[in-house]
């Protein structure tokens, strides 16, 4: 027992399946009440780091912590501080959704009516109420994942490990999952490790992420840190006046220049933070802003600038000049 | 064993219970295939293991033979051989036994079905002890196979007259702890054949042997010697034996074998399997 206050510790963890160096040397911290983020690719070794952590496999070399407790020394007390939904299903599809999560209550000493009113409360969060008394075999597969999640905090983990929680799932879907995890971290304080290769969602949910690729972080911070790497946001101006005094009043801007006919683009560290004050500089200048727009890099674009490869199956598309001109500038 | 682990015990029986009910196609597959032995073997054969019908009216007319007196003679020497009932009883009797033996095989391609369908992952990363829970999937399904076998004792009092109603729950507890031994068996095997085709190879080249060599079809007697030898060290001869003594009162066993000698041998192998399938869930992990 090591006592700390981050919730999860890994130091210097390594993973070999025979020739396959899944896990190659990554440490990281969780800390109480953060939403953390592994975002990569496939075959990066996010479920492999996910499935040492939750005592299912264990390190080749390094220590990892939950709560204090070693997972390999004192796996047990490690299980009972978790709540996890596995990427693969592992509900049972031969009995009910009220079945399933009996058998999860029991299996973690829960009972009588204490166990039967959280699993009400839950299937209520998860919207599944309904449906309480159906065999999961006639579930879609949104509706698994909900049932999944409602399980897993069951026993009110006090860390919940979702691996890839929105994969393969429609778009109302994912948004409806998202909005759970939120509340989770809203109303229960919990501290959430969230796989995930959709870097919208590590971006919308994730207070901190570690990007990971071929089992190594490749980078690590808050998503603003993040993309603060690629340093800053653009702005987009469309104006009349005149535009080079302009641009020599922006003592922020790192950047400054003409694209086009009347249309300038504006480099800062962070663009909503500036606008106000871009603005006033335009109205003591006479220049009169026709249209603005800024951009920020996504993850998307950190990944790009950190690998040179994008990360593929992202919803949110970017725009293809935008891309050509941050290879441009920023690599 | 703390309170926890015996709520994780009665979530495992809880949980096979119910698949089982949600299963009606397995209960009637299982039922079914005892009866269909019992009436293709036990009327085929009954009838010949039966001096009733020796025919003596096309006998040459110089064999002196009182075909009464040779009647007797031959029904003396079938009943013996079935220790004193006849062949539907002797092979009803045994089929109790043999329908909770296969059916505890069944247990090990559960264990197959749920690391496929990825429940075992579920049931590895709880806190309650992973030998409580395969002890608990274990009693789970020896419970069924054993209600299974109470179903076919059920149907032999009705095709039997010599069934000794007050015998029947010594012979299921005999029934039960064969069960546990080899659903324990069943889940060690499962644990080390991943592929649902590798495990079912196994169990069909071990359960046919096993199956006719323990006393369900034939006595022991009368085998050949190496086949009494493999019969000894089968757990079913002895489940066979001894209820097959407590529901009809006969010893259809070789000398030595008795009741209370089977139920040694059987908790013997029941404890035995039980550690044994115990160990290697305790071992489990997501690598093999
Ligand atoms: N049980 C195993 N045996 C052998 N190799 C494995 C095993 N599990 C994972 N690997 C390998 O380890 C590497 C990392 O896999 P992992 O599942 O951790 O990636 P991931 O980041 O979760 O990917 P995905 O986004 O596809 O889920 C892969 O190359 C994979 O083939
Ligand atoms: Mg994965």
């Amino acid at each position: 027992m090591k006592l700390m206050d981050e919730i999860v510790v890994v130091e210097n963890l390594v993973k070999n399946f025979k020739d396959i160096v899944a896990v190659d040397n990554i440490s990281f911290t969780i800390g109480r009440r953060e939403i953390f983020g592994l975002l990569g690719p496939n075959g990066a070794g996010k479920t492999t780091t996910i499935h040492i952590i939750a005592t299912l496999l264990k390190p080749t070399s390094g220590r990892v912590f939950v709560s204090g407790y070693n997972v390999v020394e004192e796996s047990k007390r490690v299980r009972e501080k978790i709540g996890i939904v596995f990427q693969d299903p592992s509900l049972d599809n031969q009995l009910t959704a009220y079945d399933n999560m009996y058998i999860h209550g029991k299996l973690y000493g829960l009972k009588g009516r204490e166990l039967h009113d959280k699993i009400m409360e839950l299937l209520d969060f998860v919207e599944l109420k309904q449906f309480a008394s159906k065999k999961v075999r006639y579930f879609s597969g949104g509706m698994r994942r909900r049932l999944e999640i409602a399980r897993s905090l069951l026993h009110e983990p006090e860390l919940l490990i979702l691996d890839e929680p929105t994969i393969g799932l429609d778009p109302q879907t994912r948004a409806r999952i998202w909005n759970y995890i939120r509340e989770l971290r809203r109303e229960y304080d919990m501290t959430i490790l969230l796989t995930t290769h959709y870097m919208d969602e590590a971006e919308e949910l994730a207070s901190r992420i570690a990007i990971m690729d071929h089992g190594k972080i490749i980078a690590m911070g808050t998503p603003d840190e993040l993309k603060a790497m690629l340093r800053g946001d653009a702005i987009y101006l469309v104006l009349r006046g005149d535009i080079d005094s302009f641009c020599r009043e922006l003592s922020f801007a790192r950047e400054c220049r003409k694209i086009a006919e009347n249309r300038i683009e504006v480099l800062v560290d962070n663009a909503p933070k500036v606008l106000p004050e871009l603005f006033n500089i335009a109205l003591s200048n006479n220049v009169v802003i026709q249209e603005v727009s800024y951009r920020r890099p996504t993850l998307n674009e950190v990944f790009l600038h950190l690998t040179g490869r994008e990360l593929r199956e992202t919803i949110e598309e970017t725009p293809v000049i935008r891309r050509a001109y941050m290879r441009r500038h920023w690599r | 064993m703390d309170d926890r682990d015996l709520n994780a015990v009665a979530s495992m029986i809880y949980r096979q219970l119910k698949r089982w009910i949600s299963s009606r196609s397995r209960i009637v597959s299982v039922i079914v295939q005892p009866l269909l032995w019992i009436i293709l073997l036990g009327l085929g054969f009954g009838a010949i293991f039966s001096a009733q019908n020796i025919d003596t009216s096309t006998w040459p007319s110089f064999v002196k033979i009182n075909p009464e007196l040779l009647k007797n003679i031959v029904s003396k020497y079938f009943t013996t051989l079935f220790g004193g009932v006849d062949y539907i009883t002797y092979l009803i009797t045994g089929m109790a036994s043999m329908t909770a033996f296969m059916g505890s095989f069944i247990s090990g391609i559960s264990v197959i079905w749920d690391k496929q369908f990825g429940f075992l992952k579920e049931t590895l990363v709880a806190p309650a002890s992973r030998r409580s829970i395969i002890f608990g999937r274990m009693l789970g399904d020896a419970i069924i196979n054993t209600i299974h076998s109470t179903a076919i004792i059920l149907l032999s009092l009705l095709v039997s007259g010599s069934i000794n109603i007050w015998g029947i729950p010594a012979a299921l507890a005999y029934i039960f702890i064969m069960s546990l031994g080899f659903t324990g068996l069943g889940i060690a095997l499962s644990l080390r054949f991943s592929s649902m085709e590798g495990f079912q190879m196994i169990v069909n080249l071990l359960t046919m042997p096993l199956m006719f060599m323990s006393g369900v079809f034939y006595p022991l007697k009368t085998m050949p010697d190496w086949m009494k030898t493999i019969a000894l060290f089968n757990p079913l001869t002895y489940a066979v034996h001894g209820s097959r003594y407590w529901l009809t009162g006969t010893d259809t066993g070789l000398s030595f074998m008795n009741p209370l000698l089977d139920l040694a041998i059987l908790s013997i192998f029941t404890t035995i399997f039980t550690i044994i399938a115990m160990i290697l869930f305790d071992r489990a992990s997501l690598e093999d």
